[in-house]
């Protein structure tokens, strides 16, 4: 019926674009259609053909390979795909799922430790540095595990790798073969068995390909290849492929199904860092390995993504991920056609312990023990600590293989805790925590523990988790509530431990100590009657610094809630520049991309809190500034109220507001007719007209002006990215201008205009006796971590000495730039874009008839403290030494020739690196299986000598009676050239 | 002398050749052969998928007995439920009623076979596990084997490597590309797109009465296990 409704319109030249997939066969409810004349026309005649729901433009979903910055550029299309340049910033959706690899040449560029350069740069085999060797001396090589290689695909008959079972395609490609070599790098990490040698060469190898070279891939693609891995009964599964979202919710299930059939998940953390909050699905999922990069001197790797799970934003507090570290850069690994290459990347690390992980199953002798959790937990319990280097990027440190193998081999199963102890004191592994201490009156603090159960893939906390405080160490003056999974599966759920401190201790200063105690239960597998439970206790011990309550004026309370950010739905960067990265995903946390921040306001003596629920549910009595920074929520009617009465009462508000351009958006919106599903953005860099209607009751507003530019502000450089002006300001306020470009008429027109006294920042003081102050200021990323050029910590301070203090900056006041503040007639207020879908992914907002309305307010978080059971009893000095795995001696299994040290780091000179490169001899069986190959060619070449020199022969033989015929026929030749010339 | 005068004998030029040759065709075939038995096992599967395009699975043969008491030795089951298994005779249990063999124990109250609960008429079960079990019936063979020859060609990769009944249907009730809306089926590369806007080409997609959802979010998320043929329906946003 398409061929009817076209006919009405003159559009000759269309086709049905035949779609070349697996699920091509089924019968459609859509079809892509592709018209090449009077386009306008004929859409308008599908649209309103009556079986016709929707017309929508054809769109790639990207999942682009982060392989290397320079070298594989990352979207590659978007450059020439729309002219306009700030078109191009938004036209694909960008950094889906990736491949997490850098280039070689990315990380010598860092700069860092600049004169250790050299070292770094020798090439190592990360097999021999973990030291495979000795498992590989023992007899284990991988045989009999399963490995399976989710990646860019692997050519056939590559030399480095003797067992690739299988070879499939998932993409629309027609190749198995590897274009990029970044599949065949990954599977030569984990199964080469010669020059850059990989960790278990007899390994079965199964290779996916899931990316295309165009660096493409899709969710369904992953799904069917998921199923058929499942199908195979695989035992290893490499993913070096991640993604920010965590809210696609076919791929979460699909990898929870995944590893709940016993396939052990090891994928790459993400090559986002060092920006906190930037952690890759699906490393960041309980039941998954997530893998960490460093370098060969034990520094965790730049590249390494980093920062607490932003899942369990704005109310709870994410778990701590990577959970190992281990090499990952300047690796050396399998080129693409033959010989060794050195990537970088968490792509690269997460092969290394997918190899380990391989290596480890092949060694156990009861393979019914080997599971996501039992894995996990022997490869976290053996993981070597990093000293100075926080849990939020090492996760339980770097990866140690032999000690792994020994833990591995005296397993029972049991359930154990990722941290295994919450020491709240511990600098600076336990940061944040021990950044700052707790007191009474404040949120209290969670740790959201990981419960990893390798009894069975499904298993329930018997009872509830008991809380038992020290006596002798005043486990009485912490009050705790604990949340925890109701089902742990598969193989995993969380424990979250909120801390606070309990009103008789209100002004009390010391440490702190308990326990909590949880019992797991799983239903046993191998029990000779049905229905019989295996338990596992564990001790969580908990140990905090209580201080008496700070003063309100050095309390700040960020405000969580109101933060938005991708998944799930499109929230643009807050710095229109940033063209590679349009998406806000970092959680916009003080403790992931608000860190430095952070930092800087705990290191000026101010106690930040997190809200992580509405305004409505904070005593502002307590508190001395409350922190607003690129909001993108709306407000209930409840909270505008609530704030303006608590500013009467004294509590102070900054808001670092950002972008919010109609126009911008318009355009933006003008380019999206072709894909106005997808792509239009919800809120600008922040929600300004939300913001306007909390602050408009004091006569403030932000405009819809979009300025950038650099200046300088009371003797310090400032750079203004991609922010708004102050569009109304109180008379008896303090305004501050500035002249900038205005990058809106940049963004429409691509024109440059320069304009004058820009009024960015504003100081009031609101009028009631006692009543708190209020600062404005238009942009928010010279606060924010991602993308930030200059910072302006000191405005943050001044702006916090004014509104604790009332101290007036006198570098603000006194400044040439004050502008007269502006009133309501300058600019006309931003209004909501219309058709916005906001309402889909706000907590505030619903949608009721195409009116978006905002919901009921809903109840405070309410937790229920845990009735304490006190011991008498006292806490070992140090947590950490005694929390590992319950009864594993480790004593008893023995490594031979376990060789007492080898060095980590050994400097080579280029000459000796090539010894790198010849393994030394370790599977020898395998050399001599080679000889004999090669004999039959031998021996054929031979034959084809002796032959040659026969032909050779024969040949002389034959030319000898040729020499004389042309001495016969010269004469002839010649009396015909005679007789030709008479003629002529 | 004589063996030189020997060797510049055409005859034996000619046998010594012939010997060679012989040898060089024999070694090199068994070489191909070799390669492709590989190939065979160890090969590529879109190599099988070309050779076998007319495979059929090979279907157990099991008939329902009546009162299904029947005792198995070892049972497969579906591994990964949260609170039920299927086993390969169909039963769902409780974890806690699996037997040491992997069966479910058939005698406790809850265990129930080929059981259809939370399934929808259009096949698609919102538990996993009742799907398998319901797809296990004895009577939705023809269904199967319907789908089989018509729709498994979009999935060869995975149901030629299906071996029985009860591994089809854990196959087939697991979500796939079928379950998430597949609105990015063709990928188009960026060359097409840029001529595209030069050249006034649209590229569209149509949408039969059916709403958009991304390939992130699934068609039905609440019944999406499938052992029908088609896919699941469509919820509104």
């Amino acid at each position: 019926f398409i061929s009817t409704a076209l006919r009405s319109s003159d559009a000759a030249n269309w086709r049905i674009v035949p779609r070349k997939n697996p699920a091509s066969d089924y019968p459609s409810d859509f079809e892509v259609v592709q018209i090449r004349q009077a386009t306008r026309n004929s859409l308008f005649t599908l649209q309103d053909h009556p079986y016709i729901k929707r017309v929508t433009p054809q769109r790639k979903v990207f999942r682009s390979l982060k392989f290397t910055d320079g070298e594989y550029p990352r979207a590659p299309c978007n450059d020439g795909r729309w002219t306009q340049k700030w078109q191009s910033w938004q036209s694909s959706r960008p950094l889906r799922r990736t491949s997490l690899s850098l280039g070689s040449g990315f990380w010598h560029a860092t700069g860092r430790h600049s004169s250790r350069r050299l070292l770094r740069a020798i090439p190592r085999h990360v097999a021999q540095i973990l030291q495979a060797d000795v498992l590989w001396q023992m007899g284990h090589t991988g045989s009999g595990v399963k490995v399976a290689v989710f990646d860019t695909g692997l050519s056939e008959k590559h030399p480095h790798f003797k067992n690739v079972k299988e070879r499939t395609n998932w993409t629309n490609e027609k190749t198995l073969d590897d274009g990029l070599g970044h599949g065949t790098f990954v599977a030569g990490v984990i199964a080469s068995m010669r020059e850059c040698q990989g960790f278990a060469p007899d390994s079965e190898l199964h290779i996916f390909r899931v990316f295309t070279n165009n660096q493409v891939s899709y969710t369904s693609w992953f799904l069917d290849a998921f199923n058929y891995a499942i199908l195979k009964k695989i035992d290893v599964l490499n993913l070096s492929i991640g993604g920010p979202d965590f809210m696609d919710h076919p791929f979460v299930d699909k990898v929870w199904e995944l590893t709940a059939n016993r396939v052990i998940m090891v994928s790459a953390i993400g090559n986002d860092g060092p920006l906190y909050g930037t952690l890759n699905n699906p490393a960041d999922q309980m039941d998954v390995i997530g893998v960490g990069g460093i370098d060969f001197e034990d520094n965790i790797a730049r590249f390494s993504s980093r920062g607490m799970t932003t899942w369990e934003l704005p109310g709870g507090y994410g778990r701590v991920k990577p959970d190992i570290v281990t090499y990952g850069s300047g690796v050396r690994g399998s080129g693409m056609k033959e010989g060794c290459r050195s990537l970088s990347g968490t792509s690269v690390a997460s092969p290394v312990v997918a190899g380990a992980v391989t290596l480890l199953a092949s060694t156990v002798q009861n393979r019914e023990l080997v599971n996501p959790a039992s894995m996990k937990q022997a490869l976290i319990a053996s993981a070597r600590r990093l000293p100075g280097v926080n849990m939020f990027e090492q996760g339980h440190g770097k990866l140690d293989l032999l000690k792994a193998y020994q833990i591995l081999n005296s397993y029972h199963p049991q359930a154990s805790l990722s941290p295994s102890y919450i020491d709240l004191t511990e600098c600076p592994y336990m940061w944040p925590y021990c950044s700052q201490p707790i007191y009474y009156g404040g949120m209290p603090t969670i740790v959201n523990v990981t419960i990893l159960n390798g009894m069975g893939v499904t298993g329930r906390i018997v009872d509830k988790p008991i809380w038992q405080p020290y006596l002798p160490q005043n486990g009485d003056h912490i009050d705790v509530a604990i949340s925890y999974s109701p089902v742990l599966w598969p193989w995993a759920g969380y424990l979250a431990v909120s801390i606070s401190v309990a009103k008789k201790a209100a002004s009390w200063e010391g440490i702190a100590q308990g326990h909590v105690m949880v019992t797991v239960a799983s239903p046993a597998q191998n029990d000779s009657e049905a229905g019989g439970e295996l338990t596992s206790t564990v001790k969580l011990p908990v140990k905090v610094k209580i201080i008496p309550t700070p003063p309100r004026s050095k309390r700040v309370l960020w405000d969580q809630y109101h933060n938005l950010r991708y998944p799930p739905g499109y929230f643009p960067r807050d710095n229109l520049r940033m063209k590679n990265d349009p998406l806000d995903w970092n959680g916009d946390h003080i403790h992931t991309n608000f860190r430095d921040m952070y930092q800087h306001l705990r290191s000026m003596g101010y106690f930040v809190e997190v809200l992580g629920a509405p305004i409505t549910c904070f005593d502002a009595s307590q508190y001395g500034t409350l922190l607003m920074v690129d909001s993108e929520e709306e407000y209930f009617p409840e909270e505008v109220t609530k704030l303006r009465r608590d500013i009467d009462n004294g509590l102070s508000l900054i808001i670092f507001s950002d972008w919010y351009n109609t126009s911008v958006m318009r355009k933006v919106k003008f380019y999206d007719e072709n894909t106005r599903q997808w792509w239009m953005p919800d809120t600008g860099g922040a929600n300004v007209p939300a913001l306007n209607d909390l602050i408009s009751v004091w006569g403030m507003a932000f405009s819809d002006g979009l300025y950038e530019g650099d200046f300088t502000m009371a003797d310090h450089d400032m750079y203004y990215a991609s922010g708004c002006s102050i569009a109304r300001f109180p008379e008896d306020g303090i305004v501050i201008g500035q002249a900038l470009k205005d990058q809106g008429l940049e963004v429409l027109k691509q024109e440059t205009m320069v304009v004058d006294n820009v009024p960015i920042l504003g100081l009031y003081q609101t009028p009631s006796e006692g009543a708190g102050r209020i600062a404005l200021y238009g942009d928010s990323n010279c606060i924010d971590d991602s993308h930030r050029q200059k910072d302006c910590f000191w405005l943050l301070d001044a702006l916090l000495q004014y509104t604790s203090y009332s101290m007036m900056p006198s570098s603000l006041t006194h400044s040439k730039s004050r502008v007269p503040p502006p009133t309501a007639t300058d600019h006309p207020l931003p209004q909501r874009l219309e058709g916005n879908h906001l309402y889909r992914y706000s907590k505030v907002l619903e949608s009721h008839l195409g009116d978006h309305k905002p919901r009921p307010l809903p109840a405070c978080p309410h937790l229920s403290w845990a009735k304490p059971q006190p011991l008498n009893e006292t806490a070992p000095s140090n947590l950490w030494k005694h929390q590992k795995l319950l009864s594993v001696d480790l004593d008893k299994v023995v490594l031979p020739n376990a060789r007492s040290y080898r060095p980590q780091v050994r400097p080579l000179s280029p000459g000796e690196s090539e010894a790198w490169d010849i393994p030394g001899g370790i599977m020898p069986g395998r050399y001599n299986q080679e000889v004999g190959q090669t004999i039959p060619v031998f021996a054929f070449l031979g034959a084809m000598v002796v032959l040659s020199f026969f032909v050779v022969q024969l040949t002389k033989a034959k030319s000898k009676p040729k020499r004389r015929k042309p001495r016969v026929k010269r004469p002839l030749y010649l009396q015909q050239q005679q007789q030709q010339q008479h003629t002529y | 002398m004589v063996l030189r005068r020997l060797l510049r004998k055409r005859w034996v030029l000619g046998v010594v050749f012939a010997l060679s040759l012989i040898y060089f065709l024999t070694s090199t075939l068994k070489q191909s052969y070799t390669r492709l038995q590989e190939e065979r096992t160890f090969g590529d599967r879109t190599l099988l998928e070309l050779r076998d395009s007319d495979h059929h699975i090979r279907w157990k043969v099991r008939f329902n007995l009546g009162n299904s008491s029947r005792p198995a030795a070892q049972c497969r089951n579906s591994i990964q439920g949260k609170a039920l298994l299927t086993d390969e005779l169909g039963y769902v249990c409780e974890r806690k009623d699996l037997l040491v063999n992997g069966c479910c124990n058939v005698n406790a109250p809850n265990s129930q076979q080929y059981i259809c609960k939370s399934c929808l008429a259009n096949g698609c079960c919102s538990i996993y596990e009742y799907c398998v079990s319901c797809c296990l019936q004895p009577d939705k063979r023809a269904l199967l084997e319907r789908f089989l020859n018509q729709a498994a060609k979009g999935f060869k990769n995975l149901f030629t490597a299906v071996e029985d009944h009860f591994e089809l249907c854990l196959a087939k009730c697991r979500t796939s590309s079928q379950v998430s809306t597949r609105l990015a089926g063709v990928h188009l590369g960026c060359v097409w797109i840029t001529e595209a806007s030069a050249f006034n080409v649209h590229l569209i997609f149509l949408l039969f009465l059916q709403s958009v959802q991304h390939e992130n979010t699934y068609r039905n998320s609440q019944a999406k296990y499938c052992y029908g043929e088609s896919p699941p329906e469509l919820l509104p946003v």
